[in-house]
């Protein structure tokens, strides 16, 4: 699509979003008063051990991502994450000793004005929402399989820029979510971001628990490419399963998609067995015309199946174990996990 | 080309002045609208419309997180509130559920 035609779309479908939103009056404030409640900065995040063997390559991984969320006032938020992660692999592969690189990243560290009802300010670094997985399947101890999805690397990461965003209930049963952004050029190691523009709209029906969405994200730099993208997130009421898909297009890049379902034993008469969840996950990648425009992506076309199980010890602590095949015409081979997850919450306690 | 770049100027100053206009004319909730809260004594329609919430939104992804304050409570509705697009309505109910 020429550069000038995507602006168009961009705006266009900005604009109606956001008229649709403004012109909505079903979401009327409850009368609920929550002024006894003043937040309080907190330190949050996540512990990760997650030891995979790739190939019959072991690779010990250990995440820890501190989050630190900070209250100005009665409408900012400061929240940031790191990510400290340790790629500990073989010598020689299959034998040697361990060693390997600690990386350090900063996912997020943005100021957010939250305003009156429909829309959120945040200026800073912040996490591209491009689909959802991004934004919130990513930390360890909330996605259901741990390897990232192979399409993962398109149109996602950290942006420098500005955004907005925001979410209504349309009607009782309809929730409109938008994002709209603007991110800025940094070859900064720790602060590394794309010039791009893009926006990510969804319905959400909560009643049926179903979101459907798309994004558009315009690079404004290099070859100019544009990235589509679209989601779908479902929770049946009657059944604990869960569905989650995610489909990403770049005609320079590739393209492709991921579905993944997951089962809970929340009905079973054995008690123990109601921590469990079932997870499978089948997902397939498609070169572009240009290859290794993103190194983060497979050099060649690959589909990739896993199965795996949870097991929710309590709100914190998750062990999980899954085997998976990767075919490509480079070979196949089995990628195995098994590790711990454990999210923590302290509340710093002092007053604002 | 000169002429999208107008129109996208355009539509966004347009969206953004809808936005800020309509959060202007927002009254939000009425205090006289408020009933007084007690943590003794919370009020079941709202803890119900909560759980149920809780359930659409944040069980969506993430396992029931532990009991916490309402203030340590606050902050974490307020950071979900952005990164989940959770609307005002939903992050008043979550909050007062998730604090009684």
């Amino acid at each position: 699509m020429r550069s000038g035609a995507f602006e168009v779309v961009f705006a266009t479908i900005t604009w109606l979003a956001v008229s649709c939103l403004c012109a909505a009056q079903q979401d009327a404030p409850p009368p609920v008063s929550t002024d006894y409640a003043k937040p309080e900065p907190v330190l949050s995040g996540s512990v990760a051990f997650i030891p995979t063997w790739d190939g019959g390559k072991p690779n010990l991984d250990s995440i820890v991502t501190p989050v630190l969320l900070v209250p100005l006032g009665n409408n900012f938020v400061v929240e940031s994450r790191a990510e400290l992660e340790g790629n500990f692999q073989r010598r020689n592969g299959t034998t040697g000793g361990f060693t390997g690189p600690i990386g350090k990243s900063l996912d997020y560290a943005e100021l957010d004005y939250i305003g009156k009802r429909y829309v959120t300010v945040t200026v800073g670094r912040f996490l591209t929402p491009f689909n959802i997985f991004n934004e919130r399947f990513y930390p360890a101890w909330i996605r259901n399989t741990q390897t990232d999805p192979l399409i993962f690397p398109l149109g996602t990461g950290s942006d420098d820029g500005v955004m907005l965003r925001g979410a209504l209930a349309a009607t009782k049963d309809v929730v409109l979510n938008y994002s709209a952004y603007f991110s800025a050029l940094s070859n900064n190691g720790v602060l590394q971001s794309e010039r791009h523009a893009g926006m990510r709209a969804g319905i959400f029906l909560p009643r049926r628990r179903l979101e459907l969405g798309g994004s558009a994200q315009h690079q404004l730099q290099g070859r100019r490419g544009t990235r589509y993208g679209f989601y779908l997130e479902w929770q049946p009421l009657r059944v604990p399963f869960d569905l989650r898909s995610e489909g990403e297009y770049s005609r320079f890049e590739g393209n492709g998609f991921w579905v993944e379902g997951a089962y809970r034993f929340r009905n079973a008469n054995f008690l123990p067995l109601r921590r469990a969840q079932l997870v499978g996950r089948t997902q397939m990648f498609h070169t572009g015309k240009v290859r290794l425009a993103v190194p983060e992506l497979p050099t060649a076309d690959t589909k990739r199946t896993e199965f795996g199980v949870n097991y929710y010890l309590n709100d914190g602590w998750k062990a999980l174990a899954s085997y998976g095949r990767t075919f490509t015409a480079a070979g196949n081979r089995n990628i195995w996990t098994v590790g711990m997850t454990y999210r923590f919450v302290f509340p710093m306690g002092f007053a604002q | 080309m000169n002429f999208a770049r107008t129109m996208s100027v355009l539509l966004l100053l347009s969206a953004t002045g809808l936005v800020f206009a309509r959060s202007a004319a927002d009254p939000g909730p009425a205090t006289s609208e408020k009933a007084s809260v007690s943590a003794e004594e919370p009020n079941q329609k709202w803890m119900i419309e909560g759980a149920r919430r809780y359930r659409e939104n944040c069980g969506r992804c993430h396992q029931a997180p532990s009991n916490f304050s309402p203030r340590t409570m606050a902050m974490v509705v307020r950071h979900m509130r952005v990164r989940a697009m959770l609307t005002e309505q939903d992050t008043k109910y979550l909050l007062y559920y998730m604090s009684h």
